[in-house]
């Protein structure tokens, strides 16, 4: 028996502990949708994590992150540091300082540190017309590690603002070349390939027969003389983009999006001069940035994560793509005891060999890496 | 008596005390009534909103007839009428400190029919140039309808001049969008090329909103937050489609909104909710919202979502101050396609 006192105390509190346990819970409920991604410098890598061979450069709410011996390292502040690529003999980074109206480009040591600014796009603070600025993006060093190509957004004309490719000297001199000729009111030529033969190969965008904008690879292997700067190697269809080059050079993974709100990885054979067929690899995630491991051993890419996370990172064994050749078939041993001249076995047919499937691997979990940015990684 | 006690005492004092049972009752009651009370605390904003911007009552004028519409000839029956069938009008609008806020231009119309027994859904956009009449006579951009009555002013002039019939209206500011995109943490989606603009207008977060700014964003698979998804749909100057491209644009983002939206739970409807503010109306019931919400996550095959935009012959260039002519002969049986 409880007096009415301790009764009525004892509910008042149980009533408001409960209330406000059902409001903590109902808050516990709710999903992590907008809970921002976490730095990838955060995550402990796992002791039976898969690690990637070689460092791999990717970026991260503006800064700089390697990843190396399956563990991250930020390399820079956030401070709109986006697009690293790596020299030819991988001894420095380019990479991209993006700000509200411009955006240059900067050679970086694989450290971080900023060792020269390549580009300069600004404009006086006095000069109060927003199109005087310019941007810069996709840095690449040819191979002869000479003349850096770049997206820049020059020529441009009032509210047309193209990119187009060019060739800079690397040391700064003056000199800078026009590459390619942009398609009028489409954004332009996007991200060039210097290729070891000469010539580039980049994303040009245009207007397809239905009138949607789209992507398509192009080839060309001169600074554009009158306006003719090469041909496509992909059709309007495919509407593909982000090509990579594998490390011996004779294929190239792309994303294609056919149009529609995908994005396949892809991967053609390249002859030099053309693909072969384009065959999709992956078709069921949105796919960003592709690009090769050094030494041959699969493709990492973006691409949300499961439960819907932000662009995670993602390694592609070679095995999907490239299966192992099936075993040989064992060759007949001669019978001894000469020819056989009676009715000759009925073969028994071999049990198919099935390969096996292998899916891509996600490396992280809640990084939210920028899919803009491509990955640049050395062996 | 024995140590002074008066009899009844004890009677009196045990009568005041409640057995275990009926303890045990009250308390259990207790807590339900306060679980109750929590639940109330942490939904009442999303409450407060749904009070304040579902069923929003329009009075949709009877239509004017007017002479480019009535000099066609009556559509034939829609074929894709289907019980439960119903069509919205989504409106999109410049809110910013330009316009007052019962005079601002619905930068983007978009129709939708919804046709749940065939999980099927259609967008149209409106060209916000085109040249119509509006309900309430005279003529002008269509953008403008929404000046002459607000939501019901625009569903009149689209009711009129389309023949089509709308069940209800959204309509989102730009701040809206922003803070909706935010608060279910960004949407994926494949921007179709780079949207380059030196002139995109700085008319929100600013004291100036005559001002400009430089927008780059770059094209592939990416997550956009609300700032760099409001830039992707709203910018025009660098499209050689103008508003026709960014109608396609718009569309990608809704799509790519709805496909987030799965991931949502309903606890987040509260953080919702707070971050849209008076950003959005709505005249749907909060009914029809509930019903729409797991409704929405069932439309998963891409091809069961017709995307639309209106494109020549259905209209030609030269209209008056810029505008769109519309070509009635060719919109009406079009539309008529999909849109009873």
């Amino acid at each position: 028996m409880i007096s009415r006192f301790f009764l009525a105390l004892g509910l008042c509190v149980l009533m408001l502990v409960s209330s406000f346990t059902m409001f903590v819970y109902l808050g516990g409920r709710q999903s992590k949708v907008a809970a921002p991604a976490q730095k990838p410098t955060v995550a402990s890598p796992k002791p039976h994590a898969y690690i990637l061979p070689g460092t791999l450069y990717l970026t991260q709410s503006g800064a700089l992150y390697s990843l190396s011996s399956g563990r991250f390292h930020q390399l820079t502040p956030e401070a709109g540091w986006t697009q690293p690529s790596l020299y030819p003999d991988n001894a420095f980074l380019l990479a991209v300082q993006k700000n509200e109206l411009y955006s240059d480009v900067y050679i970086v040591t694989r450290f971080g540190q900023v060792v020269r600014q390549i580009t300069n796009n600004t404009a006086s603070s006095r000069d109060p017309d927003t199109g005087s600025r310019h941007w810069s993006f996709y840095p690449r060093l040819a191979p002869d590690m000479l003349t850096m190509f770049m997206s820049y957004d020059s020529p441009k004309f009032g509210y047309d603002v193209p990119f187009s490719v060019w060739g800079v000297p690397i040391s700064g001199a003056p000199g800078g070349r026009l590459w390619t000729n942009a398609n009028d009111y489409t954004g332009g030529d996007m991200q060039p390939i210097p290729l070891r033969g000469g010539g580039i190969m980049y994303t040009k965008y245009s207007y397809g027969p239905d009138g949607n904008l789209v992507g398509q690879l192009w080839l060309t292997t001169r600074p554009t003389p009158s306006g003719n700067e090469g041909r496509p190697l992909t059709s309007t269809i495919d509407d593909c983009m982000s090509p990579s080059f594998s490390p011996d050079g004779r294929q190239v993974a792309m994303v294609c999006t056919y149009g529609r709100q995908i994005a396949r990885l892809v991967i053609a054979s390249w002859d030099g001069s053309n693909f072969g067929p384009l065959i999709g690899v992956i078709t069921d995630q949105l796919v960003a940035q592709p690009v090769w491991a050094p030494d041959g051993s699969g493709i990492a890419y973006l691409a949300p994560g499961s439960g819907d996370a932000p662009f995670q990172l993602w390694f592609l064994p070679k095995d999907a793509y490239n299966p192992p050749p099936p075993p040989p078939t064992p060759v007949p041993t001669p019978t001894p005891g000469g020819p056989y001249h009676g009715t000759p076995p009925s073969p028994t047919p071999a049990p198919p060999v099935l390969a096996p499937v292998v899916k891509p691997i996600q490396i992280t979990t809640n990084a939210g890496f920028d899919a803009t940015s491509p990955l640049a990684w050395a062996g | 008596m024995p140590l002074g006690i008066k009899p009844g005492r004890r009677a009196r004092a045990s009568r005041r005390r409640l057995s275990i049972v009926r303890t045990a009752a009250l308390a259990i009651f207790a807590i339900g009534l306060s679980a109750m009370a929590g639940s109330v605390a942490y939904f009442l904003p999303a409450a407060k909103l749904a009070w304040d911007a579902t069923g929003q009552v329009i009075s949709v004028p009877s239509p004017t007839p007017s002479p480019s519409s009535t000099a066609v000839s009556s559509p034939t029956p829609p074929p894709l009428y289907q019980p439960g069938a119903f069509t919205v009008l989504l409106l999109g609008s410049d809110d910013d400190s330009k316009f007052s806020p019962d005079h601002v231009l619905t930068q983007s119309m978009i129709l939708v029919r919804v046709l749940p027994a065939t999980k099927q859904v259609i967008m149209l956009s409106i060209p916000r140039d085109l040249y119509v009449p509006f309900w309430s006579g005279g003529s002008g951009k269509i953008d403008g309808a929404y000046s002459y009555g607000q939501a019901g002013g625009a569903i009149a002039t689209v009711q009129q001049d389309f023949g089509v019939h709308i069940d209800d209206y959204i309509w989102i500011g730009l701040l809206g969008l922003i803070h909706l995109i935010d608060a279910i943490g960004g949407v994926d989606v494949v921007t179709s090329n780079p949207v380059i603009d030196d002139y995109y207008p700085q008319d929100l977060f600013t004291t100036d909103p005559y001002e400009y700014q430089r927008v780059a964003v770059l094209a592939g698979p990416q997550h956009l937050d609300g700032i760099h998804a409001m830039q992707y749909v709203r910018s025009r100057h660098n499209d050689l489609q103008s508003d026709i491209g960014r109608s396609k644009r718009q569309q990608q983002v809704l799509l790519a909104i709805r496909q987030k939206a799965k991931s949502v739970s309903s606890a987040d409807v509260t953080a919702i909710a707070g971050a849209l503010g008076g950003e959005i109306k709505t005249s749907m019931g909060i009914d029809r919202v509930a019903q729409l919400i797991p409704l929405a996550s069932t439309f998963d095959s891409p091809n069961n979502i017709t995307q639309i935009v209106m494109l020549p012959p259905l209209w030609h260039g030269g209209g008056p101050g810029g505008s769109l002519t519309p070509n009635w002969s060719e919109i009406l049986p079009f539309v008529h396609q999909y849109f009873p």
